[in-house]
Parts: structure tokens; sequence; C-alpha cells
């Protein structure tokens, strides 16, 4: 701290007289932020909300601009709500998948690997995020193709007939993995898998050796240890890493058109009924199911202590 | 001292390790295929050549330097928000705090076509035109989350004594802030900065809403996925991206760590 | 804040009547002579349609023009004709487009697009003339765009798999059949996932269910636009996926043994040059097909440059390469002979002959294109919902 002297004097007095006032900090410190977010953010949703009380005329599909809830009533239709439930499940499938590959992994990390190896580690889970979001998600239309690579596999080590099996089951599979709902829940789990790693790995972090090897000597077993004291603690990671599961299952448009038996899913149908419809009022009627469902989603998992652990 | 981690716990930690990778694997593969527009596996035939294409290709040229641009300044937006904003959340108790920390994350736990659609309806109703910064006002919104996210919980195990400490030996707020609270939200910083980088430079849903005609690394990529001749550059391109960005991350880690040690 | 509502509620209602063929004057006038460049023109452009030799140093149609006219070209791909319209709408940024007529009536009916003095186009007499009135692009006599070029949804199937008896009929896609390799078609066809792709199952209605009366497979009233949606319900249950981008379905051909499916000669032609088993055909009951049109935006930024573009994009190398390109049909015939990408015979693969066969796509309007009374037929934000929900599997 020897340069004190020559930091110019206002400085000082601004930063004193800030700190003598806390109110006035606050209101700096917040303001941009808060008229970011709350001003640019929350009013373009809120402007999106007002536009789905607005309706098309049905006869002539011209926009007409009475408050009415005709757009909300077609939004509860058979066709949309089918297509709500099929994103919302497999949003929650995609989810606890994670969940399940993420923790042996991020566990490792957290606990067994040296500080060498970890930064290797943590150096693996983010390379995904910088390669093309687009060019792996294409690359697994090859990998799960008919005639792909995992085919390709599975005929030389002789396995046809397991595959064939397991294409059959009916809801899951279809003519190939690459047309089938298990093809795209996979592909699903695989691109947003980092999300899920590292809320988890920051959160086992936390967990000081001393505590497991404390329980361990107090005569629990692994598994009691691992229910007891390692779960609870990486629970607010897995529930901070699975909002963003959640999230980007519900929106992601590209997945679904690429891998899968084209059924739509909810950002699909947006998608479409902004942009190809021309219903501005259903898209934004039916932007606020993600909403919803979000809204019920943190409300959650902040009691889980997600928004620690983000 | 640490126990050695059982062999179930590193199959299943492989496991999920080669899951992330070997698709990646195929990236790379077909960066090297003969062939022009459709894939077989195994590729007919090697080539080098999509390189040398990739490599005279102006277009890719300003659309790597446009993203870069973007991720860069929306990072730079997003750290001195998101610190601003996580500073307010965690020394201050104040009405709609909750609501406030809130709203700082709502923009990544909404599905990103949400945050377009609503961003484009807004940017219509202001009258503005689609720029440059267009697509920062996109980027900054989510990237302000992770870099809030990084920096708050970093604050939350300094210790607040530390800064007492310093105000007490005499040390005005602005030499507090830099000489004590700034070294320690440094790796958060760093941490969140480069994961915030990474969003906006491989982001595409948001950024069709708001590019307008401009196009970023994503938006090029997707319309050669569908455009004659330019599928294995795409390849080329990805497998581009994570060489040169693997040493800017591999040193932004190493000095999250130190200073993370020291 | 109040006003910027108003403006932008003004401009949904544009977009909207724009679905609903309602014209609206043209306040313009016409142009009569082409000035001076402006130093650009700014192109809204299907993906492969503005090539500047980046890919491939062979197809480049736009250094040579930049280079005469001074013009510099920028372009914006769209993905789809909706994106096209939603561009256009209001832009003063964007000089040309080159819709699809799923689009091209919108944009005149919401005033996005001006007329052009076809006077100032010299090579206009070169045009094709079954598309020099084409009622996409001409609305009342008026002249709203340059054709470019145009190609057919064609059934493409995997030779091998039919062997000597090739598909004549959509039948392979509508209903379930067993192939000549002794398989059910089940799982092995694709379908377009657009909506405009109801009119397909509309034209296949037309020839084998008479009774429904079905004249314009882009003009249905309910009872057969119905009739069209329980067709393609059942096709649902046969189709694997619905193809989407052409690459896409390039693929499925080649790795997930698709056996038959409607398609572009552009898929066909790539496939079949890697050496691939493949051909096409326009099936009995005839086909759909698009024919796409340079529009100039009614607030051109560079009217002239865009001149300059419109006059340009006919001329016959340019055509040709284009037509090799995507597969489709030139609009200047001339295109056609001595082109080397081409050959002799590529015009006539793509589909030249076979120009009165094919039903172009059209927007649906709620008054059958201005034929019927407001009413009468469903309007294309049906079509949207409706095919969204078939593809959902309701």
């Amino acid at each position: 701290m020897t340069d004190t002297s020559t930091r110019p004097p206002l400085l000082h007095r601004v930063s004193t007289y800030l700190h003598q006032r806390p109110r006035l900090r606050l209101l700096l410190m917040i303001g941009l932020p808060a008229i970011w977010l709350v001003g640019v953010y929350g009013g373009s949703l809120l402007a999106l909300l007002v536009q789905s009380f607005f309706r098309l005329n049905p006869f002539s599909g011209v926009l007409e601009r009475v408050i009415s809830l005709d757009t909300w009533n077609t939004l509860f239709t058979g066709a949309n709500t089918a297509v709500m439930i099929r994103t919302v499940s497999m949003a929650a499938v995609v989810t606890v998948a994670c969940v399940v590959l993420a923790f042996p992994l991020a566990y490792f990390m957290a606990r067994y690997a040296h500080k060498k190896t970890k930064t290797i580690l943590v150096l693996a889970v983010l390379i995904p995020l910088w390669s093309s979001y687009l060019v792996r998600v294409y690359s697994w239309k090859l990998i799960l193709a008919a005639d792909g690579i995992i085919n390709w596999f599975v005929e030389r080590l002789g396995m046809e007939a397991a595959l064939e099996a397991f294409l059959n089951v009916p809801g899951i599979g279809g003519p190939s993995l690459s047309i089938s709902l298990f093809g795209q829940f996979l592909v699903f789990v695989y691109i947003w898998l980092p999300f899920m790693i590292l809320p988890i790995h920051a959160s086992l972090e936390r967990v000081p050796g001393s505590l497991l090897e404390a329980s361990a000597d107090l005569g629990a077993q692994p598994a009691l240890t691992f229910r007891k004291v390692t779960w609870p603690m990486a629970i607010p990671g897995v529930a901070a890493g699975s909002i963003f599961t959640f999230s980007l299952t519900l929106g992601d448009y590209i997945i679904p058109t690429i891998i899968g038996d084209s059924s739509p899913f909810i950002g699909l149908a947006i998608y479409s009924y902004q942009g190809v419809a021309g219903n501005l009022p259903l898209a934004a009627a039916f932007s606020f199911v993600p909403i919803a469902v979000m809204a019920v989603y943190l409300t959650v998992a902040r009691k889980f202590g997600a928004f620690e652990a983000l | 001292m640490r126990k050695k981690a059982g062999l179930g716990l590193k199959i299943a930690a492989g496991f999920t390790l080669a899951y992330l990778h070997i698709p990646i694997l195929f990236v790379f593969l077909y960066a090297f295929t003969t062939e022009e527009a459709t894939f077989k596996f195994p590729p007919p035939g090697y080539t080098t050549d999509w390189f040398g294409v990739a490599w005279q290709n102006s277009a890719i040229r300003s659309a790597v330097s446009l993203s870069m641009r973007v991720a860069l300044v929306s990072t730079l937006i997003a750290l001195v928000l998101g610190t601003l904003a996580a500073a307010a959340v965690w020394r201050s108790k104040f009405f709609g705090r909750n609501a406030f920390s809130l709203f700082v994350i709502l923009p990544i736990a909404l599905p990103g076509i949400i945050t377009g659609i609503a961003l484009r309806s807004a940017i219509n109703l202001g009258d503005l035109k689609f720029s440059f910064w267009t697509l920062v006002i996109g980027h900054a919104t989510f990237c302000v989350a992770v870099a809030f996210n990084n920096v708050i919980a970093r604050m939350r195990r300094t210790s607040p004594w530390l800064m007492e400490a310093s105000m007490d030996l005499g040390a005005r707020g602005w030499q507090t802030f830099r000489h004590v609270l700034l070294p320690q939200l440094a790796p958060a910083m760093v941490v969140g900065g480069m994961l915030a980088f990474a969003l906006s430079f491989d982001e595409i849903i948001v950024t069709t809403f708001t590019a307008g005609n401009q196009q970023t690394l994503p938006i090029w990529i997707f319309s050669s996925l569908v455009r004659p001749r330019s599928r294995p550059v795409t390849n080329v391109v990805a497998v581009f991206v994570i060489l040169i960005t693997f040493i800017p991350i591999v040193l932004a880690h190493r000095f999250a760590q130190r200073a993370e040690e020291s | 804040m109040r006003a910027r509502a108003v403006l932008l509620l003004t401009a949904l209602a544009v977009l909207a009547t724009a679905c609903t063929g309602t014209a609206e004057e043209a306040t313009t006038t016409l142009p009569t002579e082409v000035g001076d460049g402006e130093g650009k023109v700014v192109i809204v452009a299907w993906a492969g349609y503005i090539e500047r030799g980046d890919y491939d140093p062979a197809f480049d149609w736009v250094t040579e023009f930049e280079a005469d006219t001074g013009c510099l070209v920028e372009h914006k791909i769209a993905g789809t004709s909706d994106e096209m319209v939603a561009l256009m709408t209001g832009s003063e940024e964007y000089d040309l487009v080159t819709a699809s007529g799923d689009a091209s009536l919108r944009l005149v009916a919401g005033g996005s697009v001006q007329e052009i003095n076809i006077d100032l186009i010299e090579s206009w007499d070169t045009v094709d003339p079954r598309l020099q009135d084409a009622e996409w692009h001409t609305v009342d006599g008026k002249h709203y765009g340059v054709p470019y070029t145009s190609g057919f949804n064609v059934l493409g199937f995997n030779s091998e798999i039919f062997g000597d008896t090739p598909p004549d009929s959509w039948s392979v896609v509508f209903e379930e059949t067993t192939f000549p390799d002794g398989a059910s078609n089940q799982g092995r066809i694709q379908a377009y996932d657009g909506p405009i792709y109801i009119a397909d199952a509309a034209l296949y209605l037309k020839s084998t269910n008479p009774e429904l009366g079905i004249e314009d497979p882009y003009q249905l009233n309910e009872e057969q636009y119905q009739a069209a949606l329980d067709l393609l319900r059942i096709q649902r249950t046969l189709v694997g996926r619905y193809w989407h981008d052409a690459y896409i379905q390039m693929d499925d051909f080649k790795n997930e043994g698709v056996a038959a499916s409607s398609t572009w000669p552009f898929q066909t032609g790539i496939l079949a040059s890697e050496g691939f088993p493949i051909d096409k055909v326009v099936p009995k009951e005839g086909a759909t097909g698009w024919a796409d049109t340079t529009m100039m935006n009614s607030k051109a930024p560079h009217p002239n440059c865009a001149y300059m573009w419109m006059e340009h994009s006919l001329n016959p190398k340019l055509q040709g390469d284009l037509a090799y390109f995507f597969g489709t049909v030139p609009a200047v015939l001339a295109a056609c002979e001595g082109n080397e990408f081409l050959g002799p015979d590529g015009c006539a693969y793509n589909g030249s002959e076979q120009f009165d066969e094919i039903l172009f796509w059209k927007t649906p309007t709620d008054d059958c294109n201005g034929t019927a009374d407001p009413g009468t037929c469903v309007p294309y934000y049906r079509w949207v919902t409706d095919y969204l929900a078939v593809i959902g599997g309701r």
C-alpha cells in the first residue's frame, strides 16, 4: 500500500463519502444492474405477456388488438398440452440422468483427483462448452444413424439382435436410434451435462475432507456417509445444475429438429408460432408455459439452496 | 491422507468423461473426410484440404472476429454489472433483495428462446436497429447471471472481518476494495468471465433473435450446415475453435488456481 | 411509450393483414430510369443463392457484379419463407428478397415490396414466358419482382430397393404398403415438415378422392382441409422423421435406410453424383413446387443498385450455375444451353419439361386467393397450428 499517495485525492473523497452513506452506495451499486435486468429484461417479458392477450381473428387470421382470453384457450387444447407434457417429461428425465452421470465425475474430481489431474478434468469438462454446440449436435446424427457409428460397432460385435429388441420397445424406440426418443434423450443429456458437473463439483469442493473422515471414524459405512453427509452437502449443487438442464431442455428448438421423430417440443412450438404462423399472441402465451414451469422449479430449487450454489 | 478412489467410481467417472469427449473425437475425424455433403462411417478417405478452404474463407474470419468482439464486450459488461449486483446483495439488506437476486439469474434460468423473443419484441418496440449493440445487450443479459453467481459465491466465502480489519487499520473504502476485496474476488471473476465468454461465443438461440443480418460464428455454422460443399468446413472450424481457445482457458484456470491458493 | 406501442401494434396488424391477402394501395411511383449506384445492395436470400466463391471459386456470381457496378453485395440468409416475411416487414435495411411463392403474395399484400418497372430490366424478355406473369408475383397486372429460379417437390426413392418397379404415385408415402424388397414402408418414408406440405396431401386427394372436389390444393374448404389432415395423420404413423433441411435428408437417405420421400432434385442430384442408388419422379398425381422471385423492398435504401442486381440476376451464366448448384430450373431458359456445370441435360433432369404438372406454392388465404368470399378457405395460420399438431401425433 505504498502507492496511496499517488491516488487522486478525489477518489479518496468519493470513497469516504460513499462509505458514510450506505444508502447512496447501495443505490449506485444496484442502479445499473437493476435498470438492465429489471427495466430492460423484465420490461421485455411484460411486453410479451401483454401480447398474449391479443388474438387472431379465427376466420381471417388477422391480429385483433382486443384484450381476450381466446389465445389462452387455444393454448390449452389437446395438441398443445401434449407438447407441454412431452417437453416437461423429457426435461425431467434428462435432469435426472444428468445428475446420475455428473455425480461420480464431480465426486472424483472433488475428492480424489490431485491438483494436476483436477485441472485437467475441469478443463475436460469445459472444452465441450467451447466447441460448437451445433457441430456437436450434428455429429450425434451420424453416431446414432441406422448405418451410423454405433451401429457399425454393434454389427462388429454381433449384437444386432439386442439393438433391434431395444428399438422395438414402444415409446422410446423407433426405426433407428437417431429417430427414437431415446436417441434424443442421449443428445440432450450429452449437451447439458457440463452444466450439471460444474455446480456439483463446486459444492462438493466445499465439503471438508475432515467431515467425511469424522463420519468414517465414528463408524459410518461409506453408504451411510454418502447418504447423511456427502449428498446433503451436494444438494445445492444438484439443484443449481438442474435449473440449467431443466430450463435448457424446455427451450431448445434445434435438437428436436435434428434428432428424434420430429414430435414438437415447447421451444419448437414457440418458434413456429412466432416465425412461421405470424401468430405472435399464441407464441407469447406459449412462452409463459416454460416461465411458469421454471417459476415453480426455482421456488423449489431455492428451498434446496440452489441459489447459493449456482 | 486421501484414500484411493474405488474402481466403481473410477469407471463411472470415466464413462461420463468418455461420453463427453467421444463425439468431439468424431468432430475431429470428420474435419479430415473426403466427403463434401453427406457423411458416412467410416469416412471413405482422408484429406487436409478443408483446412485450406476454411483458411481462405473470409466469411469465417469475419464471423470469428464478430463473435470474439461480442463475447468480449458482453463479458466485460457482465463482470461489471454482475460484480456490482453481487456486492449489493452481499453487503446490504434492502427491500426487494430476494426479488432482485431472482431477476439476476432469470436470464439463464429461463430458456433462451424466451429471452430472445422478449428482447426482440423490445427491440421492435424501441424502434432500434439491429446492430453490434443489440447482440451485446442480448448476450450480456445472460452473461450477467454467470458473473454474478461466481462472484457472489466467492463473496460468501470471504470473511467480512477482513474488510472490517482493513478499515480499522485505516484503509479507505477504495483501498480496501483495491487491495483486499479485489484480490479475493479476482479468481471468481476470471472463472465467471471465462464461462460467460464461452456461453456468449457459442450462443445461437438468443443470437438468432437479436442479430439482424450480422453473422456470428454460430450463425455462420448454422447456415453452413445447410449449404452445399461446406459441411466438413464446419468441423474444421469447430476443431480450430477448440485449439485456439485451449491455451487461454489453461492460462486463466492456472491463474485462478494460483490466486485461490495464495 | 404509448406512441411506440401503437407503432408496434400497427406493424403487427400489417404483418397479420399480410396473411389474409387484402392488398394495400401501392404508394410509390415507378422509377423511370436506373440512376447511379448507391455503392451497396443488401439481399435477403436462401442459403446458397448469393455465392461469391467463398466455398468453391467456380461458383461466384457476385464478384464480377461488384466490379462492374460498384455495388457491394451484402446478404442475410433466411431459413424459412416466414423468416423472410418477418425480416422484410417494415425493414429499411434490406433492398431485395428471394421470396418463394408462399411468401411473395404476403409480402405484396403487406406492402413490404414495391412494384417494379420491368422496362428497366433489359433482360426481362429472356425470362421463361411461363413465369413472366406468374400469379405469385403479378397482382392486378403489376409486377412485383423478377423470377429467379424454381424447383419441384419430387418423389425421391432408393432405386436399389425399388429395382425394376419404380413408384409412380405418391401413395408410397401416404398409405401403408409393402415395398418391392418385401418390407413395409413404415419407418422408411419421410415427409416435409413445413405446413405447406398439407397441399401435397390435398394434391394426392385431388386424384384419389375426386368426390372432395379439390381444385387447387392451396385453396381448401373446411371439409377438404380436414380430409387432407386425416390423410396426414395416417402418414404420421408411417413416417420416421419429417425432413427439414436438405442435408439432413441426404444423410437420412444414406444412413437411415429411407426408401422414399418427397424431396428436391437438389438432394437426389448430389446423392446420385456420390454414386448413391437414388432416382426421382414426378408422380402421376403431379407435384407441388416453389418458384422464387427477387422482390424489392418498398423502402429499399439502395434502389438503383437493387435494379442493377435484378438485371444481373437474369444473366444466363448466373442462372445456369445457380440451377446446377441448387437443382432448380432457371428462370431464363437460355441458361440451359452451354453451361459447363449443367451439361446438355441438366435442365431436363431438374424438370424444365415438366412445368405444366407442377402446382407452385401460394399462401393459402381465407378468401381463396381472392376467388371467393372471405371465410371460404382455410387460412395459412391454421395450416401451421394443425400441421404441428399432426406431427405431434394429434
